[in-house]
């Protein structure tokens, strides 16, 4: 979609869309928020949607920071200690290696 | 216009290719032709055996001269990891335990297996099998635990129950084994200690075990139904039990039968070894196991005509190898209720263990000390005299015996016969070389198949001196009933046959019924039953019609004649007593189950150096940034190129 023929209040809309979708545990919609929209909010010459569309992308890069600092720290706990949690760790895996502990 | 010849000739290409295929794999590697690893084995806290990496385990062969040359593996060879090449001599615990202490410049191992057995002995087994599965526990008696009296396998080294992480194959030593050697030394050998040069002959070996860590996870993961497709990744070992009565009693009342006094004449029906499948067990399984199914035979009609008030079970524990698994599991249907008779039933133990006599070596009866101090037990046991058999009624422990199970329940009199009176004579007990060879059973040349079988016959009386050892077994069992046997044409030819296919003994896991027990079943039914003049339909069907006697389809393997033979012969299950009550981490019962795997197979290929791969791989690398600029630089410029060159040829048409 490209951005450029769209009118500022159909940004902005698409812009909040994103913002309140990724709240249903959905980081890659925030991910794909900031990406998207920061030339727009950021970049481009003022305009009256720009203030709310800056908060809906600082707010979005804030919810994915937190995210990604979250399964970061899970997955290498899991990865790490997974073998020495014997039963527990089998029961959290939905495939289990062969031949390794 | 040119359409045509080039249709042509792309034709008679495609023909000529097309008829004569030729395989680039074929002409890299060369595969085994028999595979024969060492798989991996587990119990409650421990894994035992070999394990490969997924994709097979790739090594520099090195064949092994001497116990020193260790070295050039261990430490000072330019090229590891090595794939270690042993002869059956070097195959010894201390070079076993070098290579896996270093095992990151060990890939793997192959032991070749010679045509004769080594004549030191040899014995994988622990030196005290069956240690805590046994009756000899702290609390039983503390001077007999853990072998502290007798050592039983003093040859044993361990090796068995040793747990690798490189895979062990092994070699037949024949032509192939000897491409492989020569393989070695026309490439691999260092000369006058210089490196030897690239290309080198390399071994790649695959036997990747699923299972891991112990039973009680292997189990759990197992069940684990949690993804698409749940996989199994181990088997608990199991087979069955076969067991015959002089006397048919009924099969359908489980329990306490009131009135009826039962001796148990036990014999094993399993064996091992360290390599996977390979059990021969002659000495250690089948000289018991034969000469049971010879005094079955032998007692068949004087039992019946003399009414005798106790009852003989004629029983074949499979899975003793293993802590009992045969023996733990009827003595535990037994105190449930859930077979035939009781342990209240049971009147005494007979059992038959290694009993191959070599030369002029005696027999002797094993007692337990422990049980004998009850008087009446004692009495039963030590009381008696026989002429032939010498009686051990010293403080020595019973050997490993099924017997042991029985007496873990409850005190009961009974005998082992064993040919060896305190550590074993067999050298190699639960190894890959306890054979026909070891007991000496040689076929003169030229004989025909049933002449062979003749002549074991004739060669089993002389040799195993079965007929001695059954006449004096008759004897105990009969309580001084004494019967002069027959001329018994003993089949025994099937547990020692000549030629390429030894008989497997191992237990295998519980889907499917081994080797032997197939032939002890239906020998067994042949040997103490009827028979029935039926079709073979009738045969099976008439199964469930009676509750006392089973009938069954008999076909001898030499013969071609098939019959059908009424008896009191039947089979039950003999699965360790851990799976049914599902206490993986048990220390009571038998808890080995053997891991799965993919696929088991080897094969040797010439290895190019490590620099020559890096440099194909760089040059590939370049050859794809130079065709990648060349295509930048063109397409960017093809206007000037391409346009230059087109003026003139439109001036053609």
């Amino acid at each position: 979609m490209n951005l450029e023929r769209l009118p500022n209040e159909e940004k902005l809309g698409l812009c909040r869309k994103y913002y309140l979708c990724g709240f249903a545990c959905l980081p890659f919609l925030w991910l794909v928020n900031v990406v998207w929209f920061f030339r727009e909010a950021f970049r481009k010459p003022a305009y009256t949607e720009q203030t709310q569309m800056k908060t809906y992308v600082k707010r979005s890069a804030l919810g994915l920071l937190f995210w990604f600092t979250v399964l970061t720290t899970w997955i290498t706990i899991f990865q790490h200690f997974r073998a020495q949690w014997g039963a527990v760790g089998d029961y959290l895996s939905f495939t289990i290696p062969l031949g390794t502990p | 216009m040119y359409g045509m010849p080039m249709t042509i000739f792309l034709f008679v290409c495609l023909f000529v290719t097309g008829v004569s295929c030729n395989s680039v794999g074929d002409k890299i590697y060369v595969d085994f032709k028999d595979n024969i690893p060492c798989v991996r084995l587990l119990n409650a806290t421990h894994q035992i055996g070999c394990q490969s990496s997924l994709s097979g385990d790739v090594g520099v062969l090195h064949l092994l001269e001497s116990e020193e040359n260790l070295d050039w593996v261990l430490s000072s060879g330019p090229d590891p990891p090595y794939m270690v090449m042993l002869e059956s001599t070097l195959f010894t615990r201390s070079v076993m335990m070098k290579l896996k202490s270093s095992s990151n410049r060990v890939a793997g191992v192959v032991v070749v297996a010679p045509n004769t057995n080594p004549s030191a002995g040899f014995s994988p087994h622990a030196s005290c099998p069956n240690e805590n599965s046994g009756v000899y526990t702290e609390k039983y008696s503390p001077s007999l635990a853990h072998c502290n009296a007798t050592v039983w396998n003093p040859l044993g080294n361990n090796l068995s129950y040793e747990e690798f992480d490189f895979p062990i194959f092994s070699l037949k030593d024949d032509n192939d084994t000897q491409a492989m050697r020569q393989c070695y030394m026309d490439h691999n050998r260092p000369v006058n200690g210089s490196k030897p040069r690239y290309p080198l002959c390399a071994m790649q070996l695959f036997s990747h075990m699923s299972a891991v860590t112990d039973t009680a996870t292997c189990m759990r993961r197992n069940s684990i139904a949690m993804s698409l497709n749940p996989e199994f990744v181990c088997d608990p070992l199991g087979d069955v039990n076969i067991w015959a009565l002089s006397k048919p009693l009924n099969v359908t009342e489980k329990g306490h039968k009131p009135g009826e006094s039962v001796i148990i004449a036990a014999a094993r029906l399993d064996s091992r070894s360290f390599f996977f499948d390979i059990a021969p067990g002659a000495e250690s399984t089948a000289s018991g196991l034969v000469t049971l199914l010879a005094v079955a035979h032998a007692l068949r009609n004087a039992t019946q005509e003399a009414q005798l008030n106790t009852t003989i079970m004629y029983t074949f524990f499979h899975g003793e190898t293993f802590d009992y698994i045969g023996s733990s599991r009827m003595v535990f249907d037994m105190e449930r209720n859930q077979s035939i008779i009781d342990l209240d039933n049971v009147h005494s133990v007979l059992e038959v263990g290694q009993v191959g006599l070599h030369g002029d070596t005696k027999l002797w009866l094993h007692s337990d000390p422990v049980s004998r101090r009850n008087s009446s037990i004692d009495e039963e046991v030590c009381g008696k005299t026989h002429q032939k058999l010498e009686l051990i009624c010293q403080n020595q422990a019973l050997p490993p015996s099924s017997f042991q199970r029985f007496l873990r329940a409850r005190p009961i009199p009974g005998v082992v016969i064993e040919n060896h009176q305190s550590t074993f004579t067999n050298r190699y007990y639960q190894s890959m070389y306890d054979n026909s060879d070891y007991l000496n059973v040689s076929y003169p040349p030229g004989l025909t198949p049933e002449e062979q079988l003749d002549f074991v016959t004739d060669a089993a009386k002389v040799l195993f001196d079965t007929r001695f050892t059954f006449h004096f077994i008759t004897v105990m069992l009969c309580r001084g009933f004494v019967e002069q046997t027959d001329e018994v044409s003993l089949n025994l030819s099937v547990f020692f046959s000549p030629g390429n296919t030894t008989t497997n003994f191992y237990i295998g896991v519980n889907q499917q019924m081994s080797e032997p027990t197939i032939l002890v079943q239906f020998m067994l039914a042949n040997l103490t039953g009827s028979v029935v003049n039926t079709t073979q339909e009738n045969c099976n069907n008439q199964k469930e019609n009676e509750d006392d006697k089973e009938t069954k389809h008999v076909r001898p393997t030499d013969r071609l004649m098939c019959f059908c033979v009424r008896s009191t012969c039947r089979t039950t299950k003999a699965v360790s007593p851990a799976f049914e009550l599902e206490e993986y981490t048990s220390s009571n019962y038998s808890t080995w189950t053997e891991s799965r795997w993919k696929s088991i197979k080897g094969r040797i290929f010439l290895v190019a150096s490590h620099d020559l791969e890096m440099l194909t791989l760089g040059v590939g690398v370049g050859v794809l940034l130079t065709s990648l600029l060349l295509t930048f630089f063109i397409s960017s410029k093809a206007d000037i190129l391409f346009n230059s060159g087109r003026e003139p040829t439109n001036a053609t048409y």
